[in-house]
């Protein structure tokens, strides 16, 4: 999908989430469902697959993380399921949560983890990254085991990368 | 009855009844002579050529005859030589076809050799490329193996404290890079 209509998608749904009131849970459970969406292959293939009736598709979706999620967020990913934009879902989300970011003069700080961050360890992170980019932060906290230890942290074009993993892959590129 | 009538002539007469009259003879003498030279004159001449004619036309069918035995003689001898000249061209191309087929034989067991040393030189190549491919992918399986053994080892020593000092460690160290 052109990246006018990704926007213009990102645009409708922050705009519907904010006149929702809730911008804030919507942003963070969409932005946890296109982490999920992107990193399990089963859950793509079923929400992308043009042979399933779109009706299906939403009905997965509402199986998934209806009993979870806001009602607006479960309406927000249907609409985008249904319309048959599943493969632009994660790409959707991370320009409504740039736009969000922006409404409130934050910038989104993409933090990969292997293990999950408390709620101290991710306050401290987001003003450890504050006072080094100079730009307050909208922290997203991804958990990918995949980076087998330590973080990876990404602010705008800036990636600061402390994960065992790459420092395993530095080895093993010398080697 | 006539001839009774002349065997019974009269004896005392003074001819003999079978001589003819003198006047019938001088009558019968100068007719003759007449004809005789009318014959002579026109009937000769017609006979003379006509003989004449029949001489030729025979001596022409002679010439033609002798003509056609010399032609005859001569196709005799044409064939003949070009017998001659049929066993010389089969001979002529025979040695030909016996030349080109031993150059073929020839040019065949050359191009044959080649190409069996080219076969065997890329045999050999693949042969050694195949040994080093086997190497290159036994390598690499080894050192992806290493990896996916190292990263489980790994996994396993990052116990949940070790996660957590790495976290403030990270955190720590951003902080410090102010």
């Amino acid at each position: 999908m052109s990246d006018n209509r990704i926007e213009g998608y990102a645009r409708a749904l922050f705009e519907i989430a904010r006149a929702e009131g809730n911008i804030d849970t919507v942003e963070a459970e969409l932005y946890q469902l296109a982490r999920a969406f992107e990193s399990s292959d089963a859950l793509r293939s079923k929400l992308t697959d043009d042979q399933i009736p779109a009706a299906r598709r939403q009905a997965i979706v509402e199986d998934l993380i209806g009993a979870t999620a806001a009602n607006t967020t479960v309406q927000l990913v249907s609409l985008v399921i249904g319309s048959g934009r599943g493969r632009d879902l994660p790409a959707i989300v991370d320009k409504l949560v740039r736009r969000a970011s922006s409404s409130k003069h934050l910038e989104v700080a993409e933090v990969r983890s292997a293990v999950p961050l408390t709620a101290e360890q991710q306050s401290r992170l987001a003003a450890t990254l504050t006072s080094v980019t100079g730009k307050q932060i909208n922290l997203k906290v991804v958990v990918d085991p995949s980076v087998l230890g330590g973080l990876v942290a990404t602010v705008g074009d800036t990636v600061i990368d402390g994960s065992v993993r790459t420092r395993l892959d530095n080895v093993k590129s010398r080697l | 009855m006539n001839h009774i009538s002349l065997l019974a002539v009269d004896p005392a007469q003074s001819r003999h009844w079978l001589f003819p009259e003198p006047a019938e003879i001088i009558y019968g003498g100068i007719a003759s002579l007449i004809i005789f030279a009318a014959l002579w004159k026109f009937a000769v001449p017609a006979f003379k050529k006509a003989l004449g004619a029949r001489t030729e036309r025979i001596q022409k069918e002679l010439d033609a005859s002798a003509n056609d035995l010399s032609k005859a003689q001569a196709d005799a001898t044409q064939i003949r030589q070009a017998l001659g000249d049929i066993e010389s061209e089969k001979a002529r191309l025979l040695a030909d076809a016996k030349a080109q087929a031993d150059a073929l034989l020839a040019d065949g067991r050359a191009r044959l050799t080649a190409e069996i040393a080219e076969l065997e030189a890329k045999a050999d190549a693949d042969i050694a490329a195949a040994a080093s491919r086997g190497s290159d992918e036994l390598r690499n399986e080894i050192g992806r193996l290493a990896g996916v053994a190292t990263d489980r080892v790994i996994a396993s020593v990052l116990d949940d404290s070790t996660q957590q000092a790495l976290v403030e460690n990270f955190i720590a160290k951003v902080g410090a890079s102010r």
